[in-house]
């Protein structure tokens, strides 16, 4: 196992500088530089060349390679373009503990309500229950959270006044260790659930259909029908013998799904005002901000990478049977 | 004896008790992260609201004439010839910051305990910092007009030449390359404000982070929290005649992008004032008895225009693109379309930019309905005129029409192209679209031209309200941008075009101002009329909503020691 780990640990640096050079070659592909307009207008020529020369783009292209590569090592990835007085580390430290709070939650509120949607949804199949379940599901899969966002929104803090209409209720410059809200806070929860619940909905649809898919296949199997028939219960017979084997395809997009849902949703970010790193990922590009865009799409890299060996190695906590030599 | 201790008791009472009143906080979203608070480098809206309130200019710009008005400058003179600009500053003008231990403003201290005041010298390092090509400033063009601007900021002149000098530690002297009367506009530019030295050599990049910032203006940075929050507190110690009338102490600013998301809190009161509610909820607004009452529509110093590539055939011949432009239904697509409130055009520049002659039934009559004309009309005309361009009906006639990916835009291009459909059926015209860079990039005068469309979609908004940052900045064919690619040799109105360059030209130069009004009118007819350069559309609106409790005024750039608030309203909800 010990092994194992090692030897995928190793394999993630080629692979993350593989990304780093094709993400290179392909943020500067795109046509335009990132100091050729500003909003509608052109830059004149001599100031684009004096920005330019600023930050190293005047250089060739190998050499501006190897320094981003050097630079990013050493987590240095410069200052952002598009807000000079900060560096990309900068924003980076201070949005993603943000979108990962946000992300953590979103996530739990899509296994809570996913999970026991589809299992609930596989027991009662062809019954009311199961096509209510499915059809809420397709709901939630097909309402993008730009609408789900507002809708919420609109009923909870404008109708009824519970919650605050937007915003994050952390103190952003007061995180423990850098990262984690003050748990206690009720400013914190009020101001969470709305966004978190919106951003959970669109996931716990996905859950809830791969659970009831999986589960399905797994309650015909021969050693469910032992189970029944050595007499266990049948809420003991699904949840502990059916529901942990059927989760390995949960598992599987879960990795890639966690990475996604931690670095921001742009949507929800941008609807609650939630100062996370969701909308670096689009503006990066726009703006043509070199160092963010490597930084962003670094950051996403690590998380997928390490999320992927998370869930390859849970798989052999699912099925005991799965061994890594 | 009693009675005489409680009038005593009461007038220290009275005299006290603003103290410990609570402060008129404003709650303001900001639309946006500012990108910078650097005067050297704000390029934006967003940026240049907050770089404002916290930086003095020499002059400032009348909210109703936009004319230059005593800020830092008591009063200015011109040499006879226009070249040299002198400005005699006050000298009770000091720089501050926030002491967060202290919880309150302090003055900036030097290294022997004293004062700092705003000289002569802050404001000739300001202007030698934005063009210093290190400090990458994409606004430096603007001070081209300086003697030895643009090599120094080229970096093939040394920034000791450039001509902007302290005369004493309360004058400073301009001397420019040429006449300019606008440059008073270009005096009260950001660019061109003093800046601290001292805090810039040692804090870099970051000096404008809120622990390092060192201003002068009626407001000072407590906290920002980027991407989320800011708080400006009063600044105390601005001599009375430099405060704009205002009675708020401080401002709690966010940054929320979403529209939606803003106007849910200006309805819970979350937001005191709000700069563009959602487009949708327009029609909802004006219905309204309460909400109507809040809404203010103002005209901004923004034209949205289709641009004619007049190199490119079939548009080469201007009566093809007089024919497009009188086609287009201005007034429909500002009521149907867009629905904010915006102004059908008939020229470039809008009614607040100096020398404008927008609205004038002189120019493009059709285009506003002016001058005996209907939509009707001009279709009718239009037609004419393509037929006898060799399009009868547009028959044979393909038009490109190319705009950036927004839903907005494409909305106004349907619109407009269902419009040409009608009037030309025999006509095809084509929507393209690209992402934004690299539209623009497409649309720039050095693509060749089989890859540039017909048409182009364009806003321009000003840099400093005078014509010559619209007319000449951007479409001269020698000087300015020319998207259009205008030449003199055109074989159709090279004439006009000739024309048109020497117009701009000179009304920059001089400076009367009746003088200078004149060339432009000469030069927007000829624009729109004769060369049809470009096809305005409409003129930006400012939908702005105020809560009953806020009053605002208008500068183009908000001055928010100019607003005010009524607590006692406010705290009524």
């Amino acid at each position: 196992m010990i092994q194992y780990l090692v030897r995928r640990l190793l394999w993630a640096i080629p692979v993350l500088l593989a990304i780093m050079v094709v993400t290179f070659f392909l943020a500067r592909a795109i046509p335009g530089g990132p100091f050729d307009f500003r909003g509608d207008k052109q830059i004149p020529e001599t100031i684009r060349k004096n920005l330019e020369r600023k930050y190293g783009l005047d250089l060739p292209l190998h050499q501006q390679l190897g320094r981003w590569i050097w630079d990013a090592i050493r987590f240095d990835f410069g200052p952002s373009y598009a807000s000079r007085s900060q560096t990309v580390t900068d924003i980076l430290k201070r949005t993603f503990p943000i979108s990962f709070q946000l992300g953590v939650l979103a996530l739990l509120f899509a296994l809570c309500i996913g999970i026991p949607m589809g299992t609930i949804a596989a027991v009662k199949q062809n019954t009311i229950v199961d096509y209510g379940a499915t059809f809420a599901a397709i709901l939630g899969v097909s309402m993008p959270t730009m609408v789900t966002g507002p809708l919420l929104m609109w009923v909870f803090a404008l109708i009824l006044g519970w919650l605050p209409a937007a915003r994050w209720g952390t103190d952003y410059t007061q995180l423990y260790l850098g990262f984690f809200p003050n748990l206690l806070s009720g400013k914190f929860w009020l101001h969470a659930i709305l966004p978190s619940l919106t951003l959970g909905l669109a996931y716990s649809a996905s859950i809830a259909r791969l659970t009831r898919a999986s589960l399905l296949q797994v309650i015909r199997e021969d050693y469910i029908r032992t189970a029944y028939a050595k007499g266990l219960p049948g809420r003991r017979t699904v949840i502990l013998h059916g529901l942990r084997n059927s989760l390995i395809p949960v598992a599987t997009v879960l990795g890639p799904m966690f990475a996604g849902i931690v670095t921001g949703s742009m949507i929800v970010e941008q609807i609650f005002g939630i100062a996370g790193m969701g909308k670096y990922f689009v503006t990066s590009v726009t703006n043509r901000d070199y160092p963010m865009i490597m930084g962003a799409v670094l950051l996403y890299s690590v998380l997928l990478v390490g999320a992927n060996l998370l869930v390859d190695v849970s798989y052999a906590w699912l099925d005991p049977r799965i061994r890594y030599d | 004896m009693r009675l005489s201790k409680l009038a005593v008791l009461a007038v220290v009472g009275l005299m006290i008790w603003p103290a410990f009143a609570a402060p008129v906080i404003l709650n303001r979203n900001l639309g946006t992260e500012p990108p910078t608070a650097d005067p050297a480098l704000g390029e934006d809206t967003t940026s240049i609201e907050i770089i404002e309130q916290m930086f003095l200019g020499l002059v400032d710009m009348d909210e109703i004439t936009m004319a230059p008005i005593p800020e830092l400058a008591a009063r200015w003179e011109v040499s006879a010839d226009g070249l040299t600009w002198t400005f005699f500053m006050r000298s009770d003008v000091f720089w501050v910051k926030y002491d967060a231990k202290a919880g309150q403003v302090v003055y900036d201290l030097d290294e022997k305990g004293q004062k700092r005041p705003v000289t002569a010298h802050d404001v000739v390092y300001g202007v030698k910092r934005t063009l210093d090509p290190d400090t990458g400033s994409n606004y430096a063009y603007v001070l081209y007009i300086i003697e030895g601007a643009l090599e120094a900021n080229e970096g093939t002149g040394s920034l000791d030449a450039v001509g902007v000098k302290a005369l004493d530690a309360y004058t400073v002297r301009f001397t420019l390359i040429a006449p300019a009367g606008y440059f008073g506009q270009i005096a009260s530019m950001w660019v061109a404000r003093p800046q601290p030295q001292w805090a810039i050599a040692k804090h870099g990049d970051a000096w404008i982070e809120p622990e390092n910032i060192v201003t002068n203006g009626s407001y000072v940075m407590k906290t920002w929290v980027h991407n989320d929050n800011l708080v400006f507190v009063r600044n105390p110690y601005i001599p009375a005649a430099l405060w704009g009338g205002g009675n708020i102490d401080e401002v709690h600013c966010v940054t929320i992008v979403e529209d939606s998301t803003e106007f849910a809190m200006y309805l819970n009161n979350e937001l005191d004032t709000l700069d563009g509610p959602p487009l949708p909820e327009m029609d909802r607004i004006k219905a309204d008895p309460v909400l109507s009452k809040q809404l203010n529509i103002r005209p901004q110093p923004c034209t949205y225009y289709y641009g004619f590539v007049t190199t490119k055939p079939p548009m080469d011949n201007p009566d093809v693109r007089k024919a497009l432009s009188m086609t287009i239904d201005r007034k429909t697509i500002v009521e149907q379309v867009t629905k904010g409130g915006q102004i059908p055009a008939n020229t470039f520049a809008g009614g607040t930019i100096f020398g404008n002659a927008a609205l004038s039934p002189e120019i493009a009559p059709w285009a506003i309905d002016a001058a005996g004309w209907d939509y009707d009309k001009a279709v009718t005309e239009a037609q004419r005129l393509l037929a006898g361009a060799g399009y009868p009906d547009g028959a044979g006639l393909e038009i490109i029409l190319m705009h950036n990916v927004s839903e907005g835009h494409a909305r106004i291009a349907q619109a407009i192209q269902a419009m040409w459909t009608k009037a030309f059926p025999k006509a095809r015209f084509i929507i393209e679209t690209q992402e934004w860079g690299t539209y623009l990039k497409t649309i720039t005068k050095e693509t060749p031209i089989e890859n540039v469309p017909h048409v182009y979609r364009l806003g321009w908004c000003q840099d400093y309200p005078d014509q010559n940052n619209w007319v000449h900045e951007v479409l001269n064919p020698t000087l300015g941008e020319n998207k259009p690619r205008l030449s003199a040799d055109d074989p159709y109105v090279g004439a006009a075009i000739a024309r048109f360059d020497e117009l701009t030209t000179q009304a920059g130069r001089l400076s009367d101002p009746v003088e200078r009004a004149k060339l432009y009118f000469e030069a927007e007819k000829l624009l729109i009329d004769e060369i049809v350069a470009i096809a305005p559309i409409y003129y930006y609106s400012y939908n702005i909503m105020n809560k009953p409790w806020m009053t605002r005024k208008w500068h183009d750039t908000p001055h928010w020691d100019t607003w005010s608030i009524d607590m006692e309203l406010k705290a009524k909800g």
